[in-house]
């Protein structure tokens, strides 16, 4: 083979072409996106962590009450259905009672067509005869 | 389009058109194909990272410049003066002259390292003399000097190889 000139010779050896390098490994998102992102994180958890702890109290407040109500339903100083509504027990109700609103629950639908025992009388029967000066 | 969006395409762009040659510089400096591209790879991502080529006047020698200190650089950690790998490929041949590519890159492999790179720069990365001397920091004369020998001694080690096989 002859001996090529220089440009020549340079000319065969850029017919050679280099390789292709391998595609560029998946971009990573720019520092600002990525700050956004873990702001974006941030965020979304503290709210997740407030709403938990709003559903939280709700959901305990909420047994509370039920618990409440339980235990107004079952309580010993509620008056059973067949006991009569006296003064007796309207004072007692009063005086043990947790609030107001537990005493007047603890007396209300009382039935009236319970007979009243021997030297006993109803309440409102009393309160009725009263005669009130406005 | 977003700034940072458009930074990334014009250095993915880059990448397209320039990867091949300084890929084959990455090999002509590293001597091994994975560390070569390992290094492309690195001052690319590095750049779209930052997006700082607006004000880079000459784009493609600094591209050189950056892939020779991140070669450099990742060599340093290794060992300095990694033999080449004789098997893998650095070039796609004209005419799957396959045995023309290892007859070309064993002459490369020849060459002393310091011609090599600048044998490589100026025929495949098509740099200037005075761009290679400002990349490589020497006088535009030694890297004229060093591309005569490195090209002479190219010439007389690929040819005179074929003769020999022809001969033989």
């Amino acid at each position: 083979m002859p001996t090529l000139d220089d440009e020549r010779f340079e000319a065969y050896l850029k017919q050679f072409r280099p390789l292709v390098p391998e595609p560029l490994p998946a971009v990573e998102p720019s520092l600002r996106a990525r700050r956004a992102v873990a702001l974006g994180a941030w965020a979304a958890a503290a709210v997740a962590i407030l709403v938990l702890g709003a559903l939280t109290l709700h959901i305990r407040t909420n047994r509370a009450r039920i618990a409440e109500t339980a235990e107004n339903v079952g309580n010993p100083e509620r008056l059973q259905d067949s006991q009569p509504l006296t003064m007796q027990s309207a004072n007692a109700l009063m005086a043990k009672a947790p609030s107001f609103k537990a005493m007047v629950d603890g007396m209300s639908f009382r039935s009236q067509a319970v007979p009243l025992p021997k030297g006993k009388r109803s309440a409102v029967a009393v309160l009725g005869k009263e005669k009130v000066k406005l | 389009m977003h700034r940072t969006d458009r930074n990334t395409a014009e250095i993915e762009s880059l990448y397209r058109q320039h990867g091949p040659e300084l890929l084959l510089f990455a090999q002509a400096v590293t001597g091994e194909r994975g560390r070569a591209q390992d290094a492309v790879h690195q001052v690319f991502l590095k750049l779209i990272e930052k997006g700082s080529l607006r004000q880079v006047v000459d784009k493609k020698a600094y591209l050189f410049a950056c892939v020779r200190n991140a070669a450099l650089n990742e060599g340093k950690q290794r060992e300095r003066n990694a033999p080449l790998d004789p098997d893998a490929a650095w070039f796609i041949p004209p005419d799957r002259d396959y045995a023309g590519e290892q007859n070309l890159r064993r002459a490369l492999e020849a060459l002393p390292g310091d011609q090599r790179q600048v044998m490589v720069l100026h025929v495949w990365g098509e740099l200037t003399f005075s761009q290679i001397s400002d990349l490589l920091d020497l006088s535009s004369n030694t890297v004229a000097s060093r591309y005569r020998y490195a090209l002479a001694k190219l010439r007389d080690s690929m040819f005179a190889k074929e003769n020999y096989c022809a001969n033989s």
